[in-house]
């Protein structure tokens, strides 16, 4: 049981937010995370050391398109 | 004129303005198609009868006594029941919230009121708008009406159903991860979510605050456009709001797609589509290309960390508003939202960081591939042909979790960019159930995108047809 990454992250998310897993179904949301991991394995690398939450808007409206 | 319920928007605002209809038999007329069909569909959860008569009335007399009126003057209109109204329940689809009153009105209300817009009540909605399908176990599941034991898409679900039904002739909803698009394409209306901060969420539920989106879901792509004129713009009460001027949208429908570049990326939105959905994409693009635009595929390699990054950032976004209530009373939500929260404390924050620094970037990329030389990007709204409610029932069994979740493929990438995006109906399907043609424009360009879809809807009735109820 130790040994299942799923189960650590309940004991986790137990230990740091005082949520249960409510049900059948919540067990199932975290079966997602396998692939989202290496999702998001497979991505290292690409945030750059000045990227900030911020820049989205500004981006917003850089990219917005002219003479509409 | 025959039945008032079935004009749209701009009909009837205009019918009114010309004083060839009262406001009070448009509501009335409004009235009796619920009355006569919201026991099958259950769209409606609150119907304020009497206080829409009245404004109705009021209306009439002041149109009578040759007052400057507004231009959604006289045109009822219903609400997905969270956006708050001093005074009134705005129950969020939940048990949590069924008697929460809120003390001050929604932004997005005020302005249309102030519009001579008819409010008749709240309507059905996912839980906390929180799921693509509609289902909720505590008002009961909305029903499509053109096929009523299938989705009719969320999380705006009775704003879609009662559209199709005529039940009025718009509706606002919400859209943080396609719950304006899905249903909207769905029960085969127009839906449009605009350029992340372009309508201000002062006074709606929150959801995601990242990526929570206020627009309207009605017949046409006029009618979207005038609502958008009136809800859009920089708000006090919503400090993210833009400050980017509002343009007349309608002005902007001219029907000439002559010179208009339309980008169909090759990745993400085809993965896995169904057959039918493809050929109905096929035929809504060719209807385009007669009417001018050129039409080509495009490669868009930043759509997989998308596709990565919107996971995350809503889930989390969501398990942090609901804590508390996860702590203290999980077993009052349905099961498949307390389930789909729970995963979201699992997402490390580095992660969620991560996938906020990444959203201006990825916006910048997205649209160096997709729109350099194009207007717009086209895409199916669905990748699949419209599930009935029992097969994406997560609560019934968790084996429906990937059928469920794969309903809003197509629509959250463009939440996750903020870009504006419309749906149209662009046909029904094999089983006769409608599908949806996804165009999205550059940041604050709401009048491309809009204009597109009213040039398709010269040249299709796919928007004008009744499912038989």
């Amino acid at each position: 049981m130790q040994d299942d990454p799923m189960e650590q992250a309940k004991a986790a998310i137990r230990h740091w937010t005082g949520v249960d897993c409510p049900n059948a179904a919540g067990r199932r949301a975290l079966d997602d995370f396998p692939a989202l991991i290496a999702e998001f394995a497979a991505l290292r690398g690409s945030l750059a050391f000045e990227d900030e939450p911020a820049a989205f808007e500004a981006v917003l409206r850089e990219e917005k398109e002219r003479n509409t | 004129m025959s039945d008032l319920a079935l004009l749209s928007v701009t009909e009837a605002a205009d019918a009114f303005a010309r004083g060839e209809a009262s406001a009070e038999a448009m509501v009335r007329a409004c009235l009796a198609r619920i009355e006569a069909h919201d026991a099958k569909v259950n769209a409606v959860v609150r119907l304020d009868r009497e206080e829409a008569l009245a404004a109705a009335a009021a209306l009439d007399r002041a149109r009578a006594g040759n007052a400057k009126l507004g231009p959604l003057a006289g045109v009822p209109m219903m609400h997905k029941d969270m956006y708050h109204r001093a005074g009134k329940v705005s129950g969020c689809g939940s048990a949590i919230r069924r008697d929460f009153r809120p003390e001050a009105t929604a932004t997005v209300l005020e302005r249309l009121d102030a519009a001579g817009a008819i409010d008749m009540g709240t309507l059905n909605m996912a839980e906390f708008a929180q799921n693509p399908t509609g289902h909720n176990r505590h008002h009961g599941d909305c029903h499509n009406p053109w096929n009523l034991p299938h989705c009719t898409g969320g999380s705006s679900s009775g704003s879609g159903a009662g559209v199709a039904a005529r039940f009025f002739a718009v509706a606002l909803g919400s859209d943080t991860g396609g719950s304006i698009r899905l249903p909207a394409s769905i029960c085969g209306v127009t839906g449009i979510k605009g350029t992340q901060t372009r309508v201000s969420r002062a006074g709606a539920m929150p959801l995601s605050f990242s990526m929570d989106n206020v627009g309207p879901l009605a017949r046409t792509a006029r009618d979207a456009a005038r609502i958008m004129r009136v809800i859009a713009g920089q708000d006090p009460r919503d400090p993210t709001s833009a400050a980017e001027p509002v343009p007349d949208y309608e002005a902007a429908l001219s029907g000439d797609l002559r010179g208009l570049s339309v980008a169909v990326p090759r990745e993400w939105f085809f993965d896995g589509a169904e057959a039918p959905v493809v050929q109905g994409f096929e035929a809504a693009l060719d209807v385009l290309k007669a009417r001018g635009a050129s039409i080509e595929h495009v490669s868009c390699p930043s759509l997989r960390a998308i596709g990565a990054y919107v996971s995350v950032v809503s889930r989390v976004e969501g398990a942090t508003i609901h804590a508390e209530w996860m702590r203290e009373r999980a077993g009052d939500y349905a099961i498949h939202l307390s389930g789909r929260l729970y995963g979201g404390y699992a997402i490390p924050a580095t992660w969620y960081v991560e996938a906020l620094s990444r959203r201006g970037p990825l916006l910048r990329q997205f649209c160096r591939e997709a729109f350099a030389g194009h207007h717009v990007v086209a895409t199916p709204t669905l990748r699949m042909r419209v599930p009935t409610l029992a097969e994406t029932n997560i609560d019934a069994s968790p084996d429906n979790w990937a059928r469920h979740m794969a309903v809003s493929a197509n629509t959250r990438p463009f939440n996750y960019l903020g870009l504006p995006t419309v749906s149209i109906p662009c046909g029904l399907d094999d089983r006769g159930l409608p599908m949806g043609l996804q165009i999205a424009a550059r940041p604050f360009a709401e009048a491309r995108a809009l204009m597109v879809a009213d040039a398709y809807q010269r040249d299709t009735d796919w928007h004008a047809r009744l499912p038989a109820l």
